[in-house]
């Protein structure tokens, strides 16, 4: 078991109180007062809708809010000494809160949850982001069935998604999780998920807490302990998904918790990833995904700017990442005309692996590789926006596979560039 | 002695025994149980510590619901004797400080009583208006149908007088009809003719379902809480010390009514209190338990509930919610033919496994809730039961006294017993009797012995306030009983786990805690939570004592 020692007195005393429980329900929160109250509230209505006999919990560790976050969560409790006429529950329901920092850290968030459903023997394990205002009592089934009652360790979740909404995650992480662990698995770096206990005891044991590589995306890292722990996996379908607001300018965060460690996890799991080729279709679970196509606006020439800006300013950097093709080339089609400029899917996926052959060798700061993809990223979003702009639902899902046949094709590169590199 | 000379109150520290005189014990040989057999065992429940019995129907009966289709209320049935025999008991039972309360059906007849006989002979005979006629079977359409399993309709046709005549219960128990004060008059005689004889008190069945009023469900009506006041009035002039218990299946807020202000029942089953006792066990949670009661009103002083955790009928599930019910119904009676009308017809030991703990954490919380406790006859020895037997037979069968003959129960050949022994492996009488458990140092049958030793130790059971603690562990149930200066803390583990909690006991800062059961010293209580651990479905009696 893992050592609980990071968790306070205060928090174990209420686990002593909860106990054993069948359904765990995390909510990792920061100052998320706003929204939270709706989410809690739907996730009990779903709790109480679909698992009414199931001994459940929600968990909540929060990082120092400061607007009264634990607190509208606690409140959703059901208990025999707060009566609530309007809520009709056969047993007790907690809803438990603990502070473990007074800021935000998603991976001391995550251990606590794991560590809590560790202690508590919880069987079905999920977690809710406190932003996910689309959440539906429905989610809460979608993503706990299948590790309650279906055997899968792993939920990965599917939405109905904006054609532009999650491009990093089209762009990249699908179809590069894709190419190189062989699972087609559509949200690997995902807001909710679920998960079984075996599987979270084992990612909780694994010990990379604390050595630099894991502090932000356990989300993503969960995902690969998964695949290459031969973990059931499934996706699940939970519905629409908006767009969080203000998300779009925390770009090289995002890619930090979500390719940072993706690059991170190719060298411990090189033996995993490297023997694969091909890709297999994970199960899943209800609807197919669909693809929203209302007109969007999106702020071309400013992403074409700052790929144009990147490659320039950073030649320097891109020096010691890049080959001298593939930076020649970036350079060329950084010259193009806004109308003529076009980032291809080869030349994407090359720039892709030569970077994750660096970030292995950390030919200079692991971070500022990262820092360094940013503008290169907002240069294949360009062409991508562009390719879809009068898409169809299926022109688009064909862009999007053709990219990851792209990813699976010259993956054999990749071998070949992380060798050289050794 | 006869016990009827002392406290009005008795019925609040007593400890009901449940038992029907077919099954308990047979002296003639005939195979069946009789008032003569009952009469040999009185020292047993004396030994086992009970202070009143509860005798079910035993007066002449075709037997069609087990006697509680009455031919005659002056009589008693001739396979258990005669009346003779009957003041006998009575007699034998006071001697040994044990009160006796009888069963009275007042709502139905059966319908080869002569008044019914007499009713369907023609529309023009006086006995017609004692019962409740119709010339359609459409009246009174808004009430519900109590036996689903068997009956389609609360109206059955007289082809005799070619009406309907209207029935709560089985189509061969007509509801007499207490709107004709002829026949309220004629109940009290009949229930004057036992109280005249000695007994105790009645257990009053089926007491929501005297009067029927088009447009209402027909339960509950503010006449017949007339009529049970008119009863309560007679009996307190004229039999002062004696008790009425009430038998309505009701919710807590329906059931308090028939309290009135002291002037209706003295006592009245808990129901929907026992079933949330069983889901609390299974669901590891007291949140059913503390809810139920928390809706249960106060009642008057004098008054008392009777709490029970089996007995001769189904484990009712009328009073649950349609969730509860299907929950109740999987974890305790998945076999379907376990099911009866709304309920599940098991007894204790078969429904909780035959597990001795959860069987002592039951009976450890029903002794200590407020409220007077029932034992059903074979519970105290965790007796089986056999549910191929039709209806509720299945947990009527004969008491096992030892592991010879019959069962010890009757000298007839096995094949003229009223009802077949329990043979299974389990619960078998060869396992299971009371004759094995007396010599068994840690039986059930001496551990009942125990606890109830423990209850009559002080009148805070019967009698005190109850206020309970809400540790944060739902699996702890706890409480203080409080009367006068004594209070007494119960804490009872639901779960099947060791369990660890923390009880505010600010308020008894300084006192010890003495176990009452070992009468043992536990640390003082001081400013801090108050750490207990419990083990798998322990229960801790804890008597608060200033040092």
């Amino acid at each position: 078991m893992e050592d609980g020692n990071f968790l306070t007195d205060d928090f174990l005393r209420q686990l002593i109180n909860v106990g054993e429980v069948d359904i765990l329900v995390g909510l990792p929160t920061h100052n998320n007062a706003k929204t939270v109250g709706s989410i809690v509230h739907t996730i009990r209505t779903g709790i109480l809708r679909s698992f009414p006999r199931e001994r459940a919990v929600i968990i909540n560790a929060d990082g120092g809010s400061r607007d009264g976050t634990p607190e509208l969560i606690t409140g959703v409790s059901i208990d025999d000494v707060r009566r609530d006429s309007g809520v009709y529950a056969l047993r007790t329901l907690h809803a438990i809160s603990t502070k473990y920092a007074s800021t935000p850290q998603s991976e001391v968030a995550m251990r606590t949850i794991m560590a809590a459903a560790e202690l508590l023997r919880a069987k079905a394990c999920i977690v809710i982001s406190p932003e996910s205002e689309s959440v539906t009592p429905e989610w809460i089934s979608n993503l706990v069935r299948p590790v309650y009652s279906g055997g899968f360790d792993l939920v990965s979740p599917t939405y109905h998604r904006h054609k532009f909404d999650g491009l990093l995650m089209t762009n990249l992480l699908y179809p590069m999780v894709r190419a190189l662990y062989g699972v087609r698995i559509r949200e690997a770096y995902m807001p909710e998920f679920g998960f079984s206990g075996r599987l979270g005891s084992q990612f909780l044991g694994q010990n990379r807490w604390n050595d630099g590589i894991g502090e932000n995306g356990t989300e993503l890292r969960l995902t690969l302990a998964a695949v290459t722990g031969g973990f059931r996996i499934c996706q699940s379908f939970l519905g629409k998904k908006d767009p969080v607001e203000g998300r779009a300018a925390d770009l090289v965060p995002a890619l930090r918790h979500s390719v940072g460690v993706l690059f991170s996890a190719l060298e411990p799991d090189f033996n995993a990833w490297s023997t694969v080729s091909g890709s297999q279709e994970v199960p899943s679970i209800g609807t197919d995904p669909e693809l929203i196509l209302d007109p969007l606006r999106v702020n071309r020439k400013r992403l074409r700017d700052m790929f144009v800006s990147g490659v320039s300013e950073l030649e320097s950097v891109f020096q010691t990442i890049l080959s001298a093709a593939t930076l020649a080339e970036l350079k060329r089609i950084a010259g193009l005309r806004e109308e003529e400029f076009r980032y291809p899917a080869e030349l994407w996926v090359r720039t892709v692996y030569e970077f994750a052959a660096a970030y292995q060798k950390s030919v200079i700061s692991r971070d500022h590789i990262i820092q360094a993809l940013a503008p290169l990223f907002r240069g294949r979003v360009f062409t991508f926006v562009v390719e879809n702009r009068n898409g169809s639902a299926s022109d688009v899902a064909n862009h999007i596979e053709g990219l990851c046949l792209e990813f699976e094709r010259l993956k054999p590169y990749l071998l070949e560039i992380w060798k050289s590199k050794q | 002695m006869n016990p009827t000379t002392k406290d009005a109150l008795w019925y609040k520290d007593a400890i009901i025994y449940q038992v029907h005189v077919r099954t308990f014990n047979d002296s003639n040989g005939d195979g069946i149980g009789d008032f003569l057999g009952l009469e040999k065992k009185l020292d047993y429940l004396q030994e086992l510590g009970v202070n009143a019995i509860w005798l079910m129907p035993f007066f002449p009966s075709p037997l069609r619901d087990d006697g509680y289709d009455i031919a005659d209320y002056d009589s008693v049935h001739p396979s258990y004797g005669t009346l003779e025999d009957f003041r006998k008991v009575l007699d034998s039972a006071h001697q040994r400080g044990i009160r006796v309360i009888i069963e009275m059906v007042l709502n139905h007849t059966s319908d080869q009583h002569p008044w019914f006989q007499e009713a369907r002979i023609s529309q023009d005979n006086p006995r017609r208006d004692w019962y409740v006629w119709s010339d359609s079977d459409t009246r009174f359409k808004d009430t519900r149908i109590i036996f689903l399993d068997t009956e389609k309709s609360n109206w059955a046709w007289d082809p005799a007088s070619k009406s309907f005549y209207w029935h709560r219960f089985f189509s061969h128990q007509p509801d007499l009809n207490y709107d004709n004060p002829a026949v309220r008059e004629q109940m009290w005689s009949v229930m004057k003719f036992w109280l005249e004889m000695g007994v105790d008190g009645f257990r009053l069945d089926a007491v929501p379902y005297l009067i029927e009023r088009e447009g209402t469900n027909c339960e509950n009506l503010p006449e017949t809480h007339a009529i049970i006041k008119e009863l309560r009035r007679r009996l307190d002039e004229q039999f002062p010390g004696r008790m009425l218990l009430a038998e309505a299946n009701q919710w807590p807020a329906d059931l308090r009514p028939y309290f009135g202000d002291s002037d209706e029942f003295h006592m009245a089953f808990h129901f929907p209190l026992m079933p949330r006792m069983f889901m609390g066990l299974k669901l590891e949670d007291r949140k059913p338990i503390t809810e139920i009661l928390q809706q249960t009103p106060e009642i008057p002083p004098s008054c008392q509930w009777s709490l029970f955790l089996r007995n001769h009928d189904e484990l009712t599930l009328e009073m649950v919610t349609d969730i509860e019910r299907d929950y109740m119904y999987d974890m305790y009676a998945q076999d379907k033919t376990m099911r009866l009308n709304l309920g599940i017809r098991r007894r204790l030991a078969p429904l909780l496994n035959n597990d001795r703990r959860r069987i002592e954490l039951m009976n450890a919380i029903v002794m200590s809730l407020p409220g007077t406790p029932i034992i059903y006859y074979g519970d105290e020895i965790a007796m089986g039961d056999n549910i191929s037997l039709g209806d509720r037979n299945g947990v009527r069968t004969p008491m096992q006294w030892t592991g010879g003959w019959n069962a010890g129960f009757s000298n007839a050949e096995p094949e003229k017993l009223y009802a077949p022994l329990i043979h299974d492996p389990v619960y078998g009488y060869p396992a299971v009797n009371v004759a094995a458990q007396r010599e068994s140092e840690h039986s059930l049958f001496h551990w009942m012995q125990r606890i109830i030793a423990v209850r009559k130790s002080s009148a805070v059971f019967g009698r005190g306030s109850i206020e309970f603690l809400y540790p944060a562990n739902h699996r702890i149930l706890a409480y203080l009983r409080r009367l006068g200066n004594e209070s007494v803390l119960m804490v009872n583990n639901l779960s099947s786990a060791a369990q660890a909690v923390e009880l505010d006991l600010r308020r008894y800062k300084g006192n010890v805690l003495i176990e009452m059961f070992g009468n043992n010293l536990f640390p003082r209580v001081g400013e801090l939570p108050y750490l207990l651990t419990l083990g798998p479905y322990q229960s801790y009696w804890f008597r608060l004592r200033r040092v």
